[in-house]
């Protein structure tokens, strides 16, 4: 028997307009020790499977019609009671955000041993149970005594796969369990959860927006958009010959890790909103699909297939749809030029841990690094690694306890004042969370060239400039007038990048610009930062997770390892013969 | 900074029943302290010692009745909120302009300012509020003075943390590295984020000023003894409670809503303030209206 089966699983949104569906009568089934991968790019739809699953949905969406059963027990008609008893224990979940999730003020251990305690551990085994469960996931016994903030997201990430296995589940719900690590973390975090998972014989759901990370765990994928899963079938097959446009265009705007530099796929527009797909007849990708023809917005195609099925009715063009050609080469520089960015021998310490216990800690040591006009710098390291510091060293928002930092030649390390003017003119940064990076109240056009209203420019000037500013960044001129909360996550990010290059920086400091964000957004995002590179002729320190994009936008990176650099070079020699075991783990991580 | 109040603020307040209903109260409260020797039927001093103790008469010549002195009741309760708006008023807005530039002070410039202003409040509220009020009144300052000096250090603790919370954000570091003075980010990016919060804490601490004077004038203290308020009124109440008990109910009752309407008020200016709009159906709308 499954162990999770949907049929004809139907959510709909209530709307003022009217009912909108969200999923559209999907079906799919996980059996006994199996791993499916739902993936989506903005995950909305998937993630309310998930949500489905512990019978939460958001406020606003109800199931109306199929029926979605946990070993043959239907979940819809369960009385509460029941499925409380279920949920922890037979049904298992996974946030995406680890530290939101555990109480901020209690232990860890408290927490972990309270979760046993439901489970029905007897008092006294209580601590050597926690201590068992932290064992499996590799975490030390120390931690149990620390709150969760204390702790790296890697580490409370690990406590809560123990918490979720400490029950042997029939099936884990995992949604994005990934999203706040870095590589390496990701990677031993998920050979966590596959080993318990292996052990006990658990059934995974995994939902994500990264195809590749699902495809290097999954048994079996199903792709979703629009609220329908478009292909389903196993992980191997699904990757290597799609057969559905949606998947073979994700996979071609992921950035591969090795081989040449391809053009990555722009999907035509973002994901439509629920309101758009109301009332399509038809293929409702065809707006977005390369190879639509008349015949596609007259019949609905089925999900066809044996046991690899996708709702397309021309499965035979998928192959070709290629990317069209190769990321430009950096453009030509005299050799020779002035640094523009010149740290020597930089060295910060930060203080941590809990009040009674602080520590120092050497945040960043001893740090040596030159950047040449235009040229395009990846830094990529663990948690914690430092790299976050030295990006605002860099931009001037933290000051060096020793060392030097040289901007175009010039030592801004001595005279504050000067520094700053220095620092405005030469170094711009883009910030990560771009939502809080963003003034909420200020329209974006007022944003974008808040650089203006420094020198107090007159009103039509900026004016003019927010016009050049959006069409630069490929923004509709409407967006000028909206506030950032009504705005995309990724169209946010480009108002950041505006904002930063408004001024025409020499540099660029970019710390998580593209954490977060699904392979389409990404890809139009790489896209741009290539195409401004070649217009605006800037440098730029990126601070980034994934090394794929990494090497697709830098031509040079470096390695951060516990606060200093232990690797730097070319993208492709770093990352094709790594020498230090940091850049080893993180490609470890890496599903490419 | 207009257009901020209207587009950042207005929108949930004008939707908010606390806020509309605490607004209300304080509106009504504030015109009748204006308007009071206009609407007043009598003087509210006058004494009239043949007609004491008369019970509602709503049509009458004293339509809530009078005192043990002959007083109409109405008319003082109209010339009590002056009493009540005089020191709420000046109280709150001091303890804000004190507490509040203390506070921000402290957080934005740090260091030595921090902890010094850390210490003086933390010293300061180590005193209980009615207590050190009633120090200050017996040292002879006014009430208005002693609700504020009782009421700064919160303030100053509120938007100390609200101001900590906000300038960890991406966008004040923005604005920092374009190159604005410090002074400058803190009035573009940081006063607006922390106003919701010292608006609301305005109305809460108006509420406990009034209460504050309601105590005060009850016990006697600070002031003419036959000044008119509301803590006056019920303490003349007390005494012919059973004789005439409109004297304690009517001051009573009006002690206890302008104090509800603003506590409504602060809360529901706490719970509304902040970013109005609908995020995900407006970005619906921005991929169904302006793709290509
Ligand atoms: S059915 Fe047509 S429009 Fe839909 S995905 Fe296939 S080719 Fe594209």
């Amino acid at each position: 028997m499954s162990v999770l089966a949907a049929r004809g699983l139907t959510v709909e949104a209530r709307r003022r307009g009217g009912a909108v569906p969200v999923l559209r009568g999907i079906n799919f089934t996980v059996e006994p020790g199996q791993v499916l991968g739902l993936v989506e790019e903005a995950g909305a739809g998937a993630a309310v499977v998930g949500r489905a699953v512990a019978q939460r949905l958001p406020p606003g969406l109800a199931m109306v019609h199929g029926s979605l059963s946990f070993l043959g027990a239907e979940l819809m008609a369960m009385p509460a009671d029941e499925m409380r008893g279920l949920l922890g224990r037979e049904i298992a979940f996974l946030p995406p955000s680890p530290l939101a999730a555990l109480h901020p003020a209690r232990t860890v251990g408290a927490q972990l041993e309270a979760h046993l305690r439901r489970l029905g551990v007897a008092r006294r085994e209580l601590r050597a149970k926690a201590v068992a469960a932290l064992a499996g996931v590799g975490v030390a016994e120390a931690v149990l005594g620390r709150l969760p903030h204390h702790l790296s997201q890697e580490q409370c990430q690990l406590v809560l796969v123990a918490m979720a296995f400490a029950g042997a589940p029939k099936l884990v719900v995992a949604e994005e369990p990934t999203a706040a690590l870095d590589a390496a973390a990701q990677g031993r975090v998920l050979a966590a959860i596959q080993a318990l998972r292996r052990a006990q014989g658990a059934a995974m759901l995994l939902i994500t927006r990264d195809l590749l990370l699902a495809g290097a765990i999954c048994d079996e994928l199903a792709v979703m958009t629009g609220g329908d899963i478009v292909e389903i079938g196993p992980a191997a097959s699904v990757l290597r010959a799609p057969r559905h446009p949606y998947t073979s265009s994700l996979l071609l705007a992921t950035p591969p890790m090795r081989g040449a530099r391809p053009d990555l796929y722009l999907l035509p527009e973002p994901a439509a909103g629920e309101r758009a797909l109301a009332g399509v007849a038809g293929c409702r990708f065809a707006p977005r699909c390369p190879v639509r023809a008349e015949y596609c917005l007259r019949t609905e195609p089925p999900l066809e297939g044996d046991a690899h099925r996708s709702a397309c009715i021309r499965p035979g063009l998928v192959p070709t749809i290629v990317a069209q050609g190769e990321v430009p080469p950096p453009p030509w520089r005299p050799v020779g030029e002035v640094p523009v960015l010149a740290l020597e021998g930089v060295g910060k310490a930060v203080t941590t841990g809990p009040a009674w216990r602080r520590e120092t800690v050497a945040a960043v040591h001893d740090i040596s690094l030159r950047i040449t006009p235009g040229e395009f710098v990846a830094v990529v390291g663990e948690e914690g690694c430092g790299a976050s510091l030295l990006a605002r060293l860099a931009a001037g928002l933290e000051q060096p306890a020793a060392g030097r930092i040289m901007l175009a030649g010039v030592d801004v390390s001595v005279d504050a004042a000067s520094a700053r003017q220095q620092h405005a003119a030469t170094v711009q940064m883009v910030f990560d969370e771009a939502q809080a990076a963003l003034t909420p109240w200020r329209r974006v056009s007022d944003i974008v060239t808040e650089a203006l209203a420094v020198r107090q420019s007159r009103s039509r000037v900026r004016e003019t400039r927010a016009r050049q500013l959006l069409a630069e960044m490929g923004m509709p001129l409407a967006l000028g007038v909206r506030l950032p909360g009504q705005l995309g996550e990724a169209q946010r990010r480009r108002v950041a990048l505006a904002r930063a290059l408004c001024g025409e920086p020499k540099l660029l400091v970019a710390d998580g610009l593209f954490d977060g964000l699904d392979a389409p957004a990404q890809a139009d995002l790489l896209g741009l930062l290539l195409r401004l590179r070649h217009r605006l002729d800037f440098a730029l320190l990126l601070v980034c997770r994934d090394l794929a994009v990494a090497r697709h936008l830098c031509e040079r990176v470096l390695v951060m390892h516990q606060g200093a650099i232990v690797e730097d070079g070319l993208a492709d020699t770093v990352f094709g013969w790594p020498r230090h075991e940091a850049t080893k783990a993180l490609l470890a991580g890496s599903p490419r | 900074m207009m257009r901020f109040l209207r587009r950042y603020l207005w929108p949930r307040w004008v939707r908010s029943g606390r806020v509309l209903l605490g607004l209300l109260s304080v509106l009504a409260v504030l015109a009748i302290a204006v308007v009071a020797p206009v609407l007043a039927p009598h003087d509210p001093l006058a004494q009239d010692l043949s007609l004491t103790l008369r019970p509602i008469e709503l049509r009458g010549v004293y339509p809530l009745g009078t005192d043990g002195l002959g007083r109409c009741v109405l008319s003082r309760l109209m010339f009590g909120a002056r009493a009540a708006v005089l020191v709420a008023l000046p109280a709150a807005l001091g303890a804000l302009l004190l507490g509040g530039g203390l506070g921000l002070a402290a957080g934005w410039l740090g260091g030595r300012v921090e902890r010094a202003v850390g210490w003086l409040a933390a010293a300061w509220v180590a005193f209980p509020p009615v207590v050190l009020a009633l120090l200050l009144v017996a040292g002879g300052s006014g009430v208005a003075m002693a609700a504020m000096l009782s009421a700064w250090p919160l303030f100053c603790r509120v938007l100390r943390a609200e101001l900590q919370a906000v300038a960890g954000r991406g966008h004040v570091a923005a604005a920092l590295m374009l190159g604005f003075p410090r002074g400058q980010v803190l009035w573009r990016e940081v006063v607006p984020a922390v106003l919701p919060a010292a608006l609301a804490l305005l109305a809460w601490v108006a509420a406990g000023a009034v209460g504050l004077e309601a105590v005060l004038a009850f016990l006697d203290l600070g002031g003419a003894p036959d000044r008119l308020s509301w803590g006056r009124m019920l303490a003349d109440g007390w005494e012919v409670v059973f004789l005439a008990p409109i004297n304690l109910v009517a001051p009573g009752v009006v002690l206890f809503s302008v104090m509800a309407g603003l506590a409504l008020l602060g809360d529901g200016l706490r719970g509304t303030m902040g970013l109005a709009l609908p995020e995900a159906r407006l970005a619906d709308d921005a991929m169904a209206g302006d793709g290509p």
